[in-house]
């Protein structure tokens, strides 16, 4: 019986690696370009990556702005990444509380859920243009600085919190405000690592915003970076796929530093009774 | 020790900002833009008087910047290069031209030593 299941474990976990190692092709095949100068579209391609080198790394840092990219791209990620957790925390905390309307203020946000972001990029333009925000870092945030799905991350993580905790805090005098930072912040920490990684992959890849919105190449963020370097040098492919290389590498770093804690976060809703 | 000390969230970016300042360091203290190395013949004889020209990248295109000469030993030396991918070529009336050779740099103006020499087809007489 145990050989079976043994057997069984072995098997899955074999499916589970080559699921994986299709999965990652895509991944190798943008590494393996970019640590060469092989056509993409060479017949027959080769698997292994042929007098590797990282050169197209240095051209992609000196050819283009890549710094202030970068900088922007952190400024801006660092911003909206902060404001998700403060506002979220708020707004899911506010949610877990019975209030006149609240049924409406669910209904409001799980439907503006299902609006795409593209149908409300004129309005928010204007409101950003109302505000004077335009080509500037605070701008740039603006559209993401709370997300729906994460208030409800948040919403779903206080209500895991027992409401005697809550209650206990309340008779020793805290304030509501003090309740949410002393108290169940840190008793959500999967909830924030969510936050910071979903906020933080959001702002990082956004590119139709940061279009509109920026005046000057110098307020531009890395994936604006990225078009303009293949407007600018198409021909090689070994130094844009170093690019996106260095435009993925950071998201891929903060998933894995919260992994296990953004994994706990995105199923603890899912499991409450 | 305190535990936001010791944590993974502290730990590595502190690792990271140490390994990019150590960069930095280094890059410092090589950045001087020297180019050095050696021209020779078809049987490995330095070739004294030659030209050595210096071309750097812009994009797509390699557009001469310097110019220098070798001593009698072969020897050039080029100074305040500021670019990061770069091709030399040796010229000489009696030889002709070298083979165009690319030269990739770390970061710009790495002063570099080539441990390869410039080498010509043909032999000095």
């Amino acid at each position: 019986m145990t050989t079976m299941r043994r057997r069984g474990t072995y098997l899955r976990h074999a499916a589970l690696v080559g699921v994986s190692a299709i999965m990652l092709v895509p991944f190798y095949w943008v590494l393996k370009t970019a640590v060469t100068n092989e056509n993409i579209y060479a017949y027959p391609p080769r698997l292994l990556p042929e007098r590797p080198h990282l050169f197209n790394f240095v051209d992609v840092w000196y050819f283009i702005p890549f710094p202030r990219y970068l900088l922007n791209s952190v400024i801006v990620s660092a911003i909206v990444v902060a404001c998700n957790i403060a506002f979220n925390a708020m707004a899911g905390y506010a949610l877990t509380k019975n209030f006149p309307g609240k049924r409406a203020v669910l209904l409001l946000f799980l439907s503006c859920m299902l609006i795409p972001f593209q149908a409300t990029i004129i309005p928010a333009y204007l409101i950003t243009s109302k505000l004077g925000l335009l080509n500037s870092y605070v701008g740039l945030a603006f559209p993401l600085l709370s997300t729906i799905v994460c208030i409800f991350v948040f919403k779903a993580a206080f209500e895991a919190v027992p409401h005697s905790l809550v209650d206990a805090a309340r008779i020793d005098g805290l304030s509501e405000w003090r309740i949410i930072v002393r108290v169940l912040m840190p008793l959500s920490k999967a909830a924030i690592a969510t936050n910071v990684v979903l906020a933080f992959i959001w702002s990082w890849n956004a590119f139709l915003w940061p279009l509109i919105i920026t005046r000057e190449p110098t307020m531009q963020t890395l994936p604006l970076g990225l078009a303009r370097f293949l407007s600018y040098l198409e021909d090689t492919t070994g130094a844009l796929y170093a690019f996106a290389v260095m435009v993925l590498a950071p998201s891929i770093f903060v998933f894995l530093m919260a992994q296990r804690e953004f994994i706990r976060g995105l199923t603890s809703g899912a499991t409450k009774g | 020790m305190p535990q936001w000390l010791v944590n993974r969230w502290t730990i590595v970016p502190l690792l990271f900002s140490a390994l990019v300042l150590a960069w930095n360091g280094y890059v410092a203290i090589n950045d001087g833009g020297l180019i050095e190395g050696r021209v020779v013949d078809g049987i490995g004889r330095p070739v004294p008087d030659a030209t050595v020209i210096l071309f750097d990248r812009s994009f797509v295109m390699h557009n001469e910047r310097q110019r220098s000469r070798t001593d009698e030993a072969g020897r050039f030396r080029f100074t305040g290069n500021d670019n990061h991918s770069l091709q030399l070529e040796a010229q000489t009336a009696g030889l002709g031209r070298s083979e165009r050779r690319e030269v990739r740099l770390w970061f710009r103006a790495q002063n570099v030593t080539l441990a390869d020499p410039l080498r010509f087809t043909g032999r000095l007489p």
